[in-house]
Formats: structure tokens, C-alpha cells, sequence
């Protein structure tokens, strides 16, 4: 998948990069190590040229892959050692890393077992400590709780999160599991055909997709005419109704309108959009057109269309 | 804001109920297995009075017996009024939902969310997680300096080579240590027979053994079973998984995420390859040379004698070791394991080398040699030793510009395949 107008400026810190299948990902992560040369434009990845100074980025920065890339037949010591050697560290002072980082990611008691008797958890904690050996400035991590079990992903998500906040270092982290991300990452990237669908905060993305949910008790349907009357734009579903948060006084008219059809309203709170609502949000309503939040909070009419897709039946826009 | 500060006063003021008694918490009688907690059934066919009726108490929370209870008695829900309701079909949750709704859901529309299990469970559930940890996550950084490039390739040599010999870096397998410790002492059995020659003092034992034009190319090329089945077997157990399996294991990734590039990891691989077989074969030329020099007292005059015919078989080792490992490397980089380029490697020898012959006795025609490695290899080596050459159909240039064509081709195919490999997925 080739990239296309891809301006981007990731910030210090964690970043989510976010993408379906075939969304130019993997091709990104190789650009941004300098492995493929662009055919127009430029770049820098800390402070470095992504055209001709691709092994200065490649030392600054720790790669886990999201698939195997360990050999098993090594002992998870020395696979680790090899790995800092491999940057240009003296051997000695690998191994003394290889040990530091392997106690790190929770390995310390394992390190000397050959990585073919790990389970799938401690090799992407290995490939990991790969990817630390050297404390890199930026660890792009591809996938790092792929297949793991819950003990094992919660251990990693942890790890992720000493590393940005303990370790003051910078993640980038591509992975399906927006749930994973969200955890980690303070800012997204997301991708889609090439192109830059989305960035900014995810605090800041989820705005665009804010809504107060009632659960109402006698007369909803009264009450959902009501609103709807007063201008509000309502989504019923039963008894839980949401209503899109487009007023700071919007919770006043609600009950203002509940008082004027009797009806009750048994809970009311804010419901905060997850990041995967907000993927699909943004995937399918927004169009593919470069978005940063300032661009999506301009039009969070749009941006609450949650509808199904027209030729699904639905009246998405 | 927490859920219960979200909860909004009632709209619809409902008329006062009666107060109802509330009643006392049940004891426990005995330990039992945590239930699930326990719901209010409600169902669409429940008859729904026309006056407000006063609404069972929920029950309370079930215990388990592992958790400390309380000695007071738990806070009990005051009771809920039912609300009047505005139609039949509003009163019915099923009758208005406009698409299928949960069970839980209308639970919770109807009494609130149950969260006061779910705290309970997540009481246990700490408890039994946070048992018998030790392990405090420091993330130590580092202030070194990272090595040039010279360093990183050093590192891809000795990875290979040591491995042959130490743990802890590249995994050869047992048997190919094996029989590269064979072949290295196999081939020190000349130098050994010019030791033991020149201790008994036998001169007819010494010209079949010692160290003559002969010798030294049969040394390199010349000897059953030396010239196919030592040599070539060593290659292809060398060359087997070299590249290979760092397509099978992925472990391209560890070198291309690196500040390694493509010539830096091939090139290196090249030459731990064919250093290990320089051991083998140049190594123990040269030993078996100065054997006959040191065990007979050779001066400079023999030296300056022999030392072109020695160079002239090391020279054709040379050619040997290279061509070995082009063709075996680019079969290595074309598959995902270790058996295809070995067996590979082996066919081509052997097998051109037999086409090679069989055609020569059926047609007394040797241009089929131009095809086999290791006749050209043989072809130049007697050139290159000035020995009495066995291929007298065509001149010894015409070997060495197949073997040039050979050793590009392979080249060119290991070169292109390592070009292709990828960092993110192979």
C-alpha cells in the first residue's frame, strides 16, 4: 500500500496508529525506519532525514515486530544480547542490557530457557526487551498484546505504560485492539487507504461523539417527540434514549421536557464514546479527507451520524 | 461523576405509598458458593395494577463466605415506588422496544445498574491476584554510545563463526559440528602421513604422501572422497538455513530494524560462511605446506620452488569456498528452511557432475563439464597448479568464464531475493 499526502507530526509521548487491513501501516512503519525511500516529499524522525539517514533512525529507535522474529533454538539471554550487538554495542555491555531489560519486561527468571519453550507471552516480552536493549528514544511496538492472554496483555499494556511515563520514553503503537491503545496512547494516528483519516488527542477525537443517555420510565415515546420537537437529535433504542450533546443547557431542556410529558427519567449520564466507536465513526462517516480534531469538533453533526451505511438500509451520511 | 450523582430526580413526582416494613437482613446459615446476584423477575406477563403497588425489596447482596461480612446489616434499598404509567404499551418494556433488548437492560431501566456485585466481585477478584507478586518494574536507562558500522558487522561474523564452537550464539546444528570436526581432521590426514613419513624415514611413503604438485591440488580438488563428498557436503550443511531461516523465523526483522543494511547482513553471512569453510580447506593446505617444511628441514630454495604451486591450490580453494557458498546462499535465500538449499546444493554438484560423465561415455563429448561446478573448479585448479590437466576438449578459460557466470547468477539471485526481504512480515 503506497502512502499519499501523508503529512504527519507525532508528539512526544504515546501515539496510537490506527488502521483496517491494507491501510499503509506496516508501509509507514517501514518509512519511518528507513527502509523504503519516499518518491515525493520528506521527513524526519528525530531530527533525521528518513531518506538518507535511515541507520541513524534505525539506532535510535527500538522496532518490536508483530510477528515472530526470534530465533528458538537461542536462549532468550543471548538472543537479547544479540540483538544490542547488532546496534553497535560492545558485547560486554550488551549482555550487562540484555539483563537489565529482560528483567525489565518481567523475564528476569526465564532468561536463560531457549525462546522455543516460551509461551507467546514471553516472546513478544522478549521482543521487547529487544527492542529496549539500547533505551531508544522511540519504540514503535506493532501489535505488542497480539494473542495474548489477559494476564499476559494486562503485564504488557503496564509495561507500555512504565516505558512512556516512568521511562519518559516515546511509543508508537500500531494495533487493532483500540481498547489496548487507548490504555497507552494519548494521542491516534489513523490511517485508512494511504491516507491520513484522523489525528489528534483521543480526548480531544472523542468529543465529537458525545452524547447524554436517559433511561425513561413511562411515556418515552412522548418524550422522545418532545425533544425531538425542541431540536434535539435523538437516538431511542427501548428505553434508553441517547441525545446528542450539542448544548451546554442540555440536560435542563431534557428534564424540561420529561416535566412537560410526565415522564421519568430514572438515570441520566454522559456517554463517552470508545475509541472503536470513534474509529467507526470516523471510518464511516467522515469520509477519508485528512481530519485532525480541531477539523472533526467543527462538524460534530457529521460526526454523530452513527447510523448504519446507506446501502445497508441506514441513513449515514 | 459517579453513576449515582447522575441520577436525575424524578420528573413525575409519584403519589406517596404507604411506608412498607423493612425487612431484616437474613442470616447466613451456612457457607455456600457464590450465587449469582439475584434479579427480580419480571416478565411481560406480569399483571400491572392500575394503582401504585409497593414493589418487593430487592435482595440483598449474596456473600460469599471468603469475604469478611460485615457484623452490622447491610444498608437495605428503600423500596421503589412504581412509577404511574402513561399507557398500557409504555408500561410494557417489550411492547415499545423497537428492537430486541437485553434482559440486563431492562433490569437496569427498571431498578438502576447493579454495581454493588460488581464491587464485590472485584474485591475477590484483587485479592487473589495480587497474591505471592514479587516484582518491582524499574526502567533503567542507558547513556552509552553505540559503535560504528565495523562494530555491527563484527557482530554478524562472530555470531556465526563462534558458533561452530561456544553457546550462546548462532545454533548450528549438532550434527554439521560433527562433521565438520571429521572433515578437519580428514583433511589433515595428508599433512599427518608427510609427519609420519618423515619420522619413519620411508622416501617412497613420503613422494605418495609429501608435499609435490599432485598433492596440493588433490589437496583442494583432487582426492575421492575429498572432491564430493567432504567439500560439498560441508557447504551445504554450512550454507542450508543461513538465510533461510531468518525467513522462517523472522529474524530478518532483528537485522533490518537495525542500522544494518542489505550488504552489510549478506555480505556478512557471505563470509562466515566461507571462513568456516576457509578452516577447513585453506587452513589445513596451509598446515599440511608447513608440515613438509618443518618435519623435513625444507630450506628457501625448495620454498621458493613449491610456494607458487601452493598458491596455485590455494587459489583454486579460493575459487572452491566462493563458488560453493554463491550457489548455496542463493538457494538458501529462495527457501524457509534448511533442507532444500542443502539437498539443492548437493544436486547441482553431484548431479551435473554425473550428467557431465554420463554424457562423455555415450558421446565422448565434454562440453556437459561447462555445466558442473565442480569440474570447472577442477578444470581451473589444474590450471592454476599447472598439473596434468584430464579435460582436453576445450581450454580451462572457458571453465573459468562458466564458473564466473555461475557465481553471477547466484549472486544476482541472492542479491535480489535479500532485497525483497521485509522487516514487517515475510
Amino acid at each position: 500500500m503506497a502512502l499519499e499526502n501523508l503529512n504527519l507530526d507525532i508528539k512526544k509521548g504515546a501515539t496510537g496508529l490506527l488502521g483496517p487491513n491494507g491501510a499503509g501501516k506496516s508501509t509507514f512503519l517501514k518509512t519511518i525506519l528507513g527502509l523504503i525511500q519516499a518518491t515525493s516529499g520528506d521527513g524526519t524522525v528525530l531530527g533525521h532525514d528518513i531518506r538518507t539517514e535511515g541507520a541513524a533512525i534505525r539506532s535510535r529507535i527500538g522496532y518490536m515486530p508483530e510477528y515472530d522474529a526470534l530465533n528458538p533454538e537461542m536462549d532468550a539471554i543471548n538472543q537479547v544480547r544479540y540483538s544490542g550487538e547488532l546496534l553497535g554495542m560492545n558485547p560486554v555491555v550488551a549482555l550487562q542490557r540484555a539483563h537489565a531489560s529482560l528483567q525489565y519486561v518481567g523475564l528476569g527468571e526465564q532468561r536463560y530457557r531457549e525462546i522455543k519453550s516460551f509461551s507467546t507471552g514471553m516472546k513478544q516480552a522478549t521482543k521487547l526487551a529487544c527492542a529496549i536493549i539500547h533505551d531508544p528514544e522511540l519504540i514503535i511496538a506493532d501489535e505488542p498484546s497480539n494473542g495474548l492472554d489477559a494476564t499476559a496483555r494486562e503485564f504488557m499494556i503496564t509495561t507500555l505504560i512504565n516505558t512512556v511515563k516512568q521511562g519518559d520514553r516515546s511509543v508508537l503503537m500500531a494495533s487493532h485492539l483500540m481498547e489496548d491503545v487507548e490504555r497507552v496512547c494519548d494521542d491516534i494516528v489513523l490511517l485508512h487507504k494511504g491516507k491520513l483519516a484522523a489525528q489528534g488527542r483521543i480526548k480531544d477525537l472523542k468529543a465529537i461523539d458525545r452524547e447524554i443517555e436517559i433511561h425513561v420510565w413511562g411515556g418515552a415515546s412522548k418524550l422522545e417527540a418532545a425533544m425531538k420537537h425542541r431540536g434535539m437529535r435523538v437516538r431511542r433504542e427501548g428505553r434508553v434514549m441517547r441525545i446528542a450533546h450539542e448544548s451546554d443547557d442540555l440536560t435542563s431542556d431534557i428534564l424540561r421536557c420529561a416535566s412537560e410529558v410526565g415522564a421519568q427519567i430514572r438515570r441520566m449520564h454522559e456517554y463517552e464514546a470508545s475509541l472503536e466507536d470513534l474509529f467507526l465513526v470516523i471510518m464511516e462517516n467522515l469520509g477519508y479527507e485528512v481530519k485532525t480534531s480541531e477539523d472533526l469538533l467543527s462538524h460534530p453533526i457529521n460526526a454523530r451520524k452513527v447510523d448504519a451505511p446507506g446501502h445497508m438500509g441506514g441513513g449515514a451520511a | 461523576m459517579s453513576e449515582d450523582e447522575n441520577v436525575i430526580p424524578q420528573a413525575n413526582p409519584m403519589p406517596p405509598t404507604q411506608p412498607q416494613p423493612i425487612p431484616q437482613p437474613q442470616p447466613i446459615p451456612q457457607p455456600q458458593p457464590i450465587p449469582q446476584p439475584q434479579t427480580i423477575p419480571v416478565s411481560p406477563q406480569l399483571p400491572i395494577a392500575e394503582t401504585p403497588q409497593p414493589i418487593p425489596q430487592p435482595q440483598t447482596i449474596p456473600v460469599s463466605p471468603q469475604l469478611p461480612i460485615a457484623e452490622t446489616p447491610q444498608p437495605i434499598p428503600q423500596p421503589i415506588p412504581q412509577p404511574a404509567l402513561s399507557d398500557e404499551s409504555e408500561a410494557m418494556p417489550m411492547a415499545t422496544a423497537e428492537a430486541p433488548v437485553t434482559g440486563q437492560t431492562r433490569m437496569e431501566t427498571a431498578w438502576g445498574s447493579s454495581e454493588g456485585d460488581e464491587e464485590y466481585s472485584e474485591m475477590a477478584s484483587v485479592g487473589q491476584t495480587g497474591a505471592g507478586e514479587i516484582f518491582q518494574q524499574n526502567y533503567e536507562p542507558w547513556r552509552g554510545e553505540l559503535n560504528p558500522r565495523w562494530m555491527r558487522n563484527w557482530a554478524i561474523l562472530r555470531h556465526h563463526v563462534l558458533g561452530i564452537i561456544k553457546k550462546g550464539h548462532r545454533p548450528w546444528g549438532v550434527p554439521t559440528k560433527i562433521f565438520l570436526v571429521i572433515v578437519f581432521f580428514a583433511s589433515l590426514s595428508d599433512a599427518g602421513l608427510t609427519l609420519l613419513a618423515s619420522l619413519i624415514g620411508e622416501s617412497s611413503f613420503h613422494s605418495m604422501w609429501g608435499v609435490n604438485r599432485d598433492n596440493l591440488y588433490g589437496h583442494v580438488l583432487g582426492f575421492f572422497p575429498r572432491n564430493v563428498m567432504y567439500y560439498p557436503i560441508v557447504a551445504a550443511l554450512l550454507v542450508g538455513g543461513v538465510i533461510s531461516e531468518d525467513r522462517l523465523h523472522g529474524t530478518s526483522a532483528l537485522y533490518f530494524s537495525r542500522p544494518i543494511n542489505r550488504f552489510d547482513y549478506v555480505g556478512m553471512k557471505y563470509a562466515s560462511v566461507a571462513i568456516i569453510q576457509a578452516i577447513i580447506i585453506i587452513f589445513t593446505l596451509f598446515l599440511y605446506y608447513l608440515t613438509e617444511i618443518m618435519a623435513f628441514g625444507r630450506g628457501w630454495a625448495w620454498i621458493i620452488d613449491t610456494f607458487p604451486i601452493f598458491l596455485g591450490a590455494l587459489m583454486g580453494g579460493v575459487l572452491l569456498i566462493i563458488t560453493y557458498t554463491s550457489i548455496g546462499l542463493a538457494l538458501s535465500s529462495v527457501s524457509k528452511g534448511k533442507f532444500f538449499p542443502g539437498i539443492g546444493l548437493l544436486a547441482i554438484i553431484l548431479g551435473t557432475k554425473t550428467l557431465a560423465i554420463i554424457v562423455k561415455n555415450l558421446f565422448d563429448r565434454e562440453i556437459l563439464y561447462l555445466l558442473s561446478p565442480y569440474d570447472c573448479l577442477a578444470h581451473v585448479g589444474q590450471a592454476l597448479v599447472s598439473t596434468q590437466p584430464t579435460y582436453d576438449q576445450y581450454s580451462w578459460t572457458w571453465s573459468l568464464a562458466s564458473l564466473i557466470a555461475m557465481n553471477a547468477i547466484a549472486l544476482y539471485v541472492l542479491s535480489s531475493r535479500v532485497s525483497s526481504m521485509e522487516v514487517t512480515r515475510e
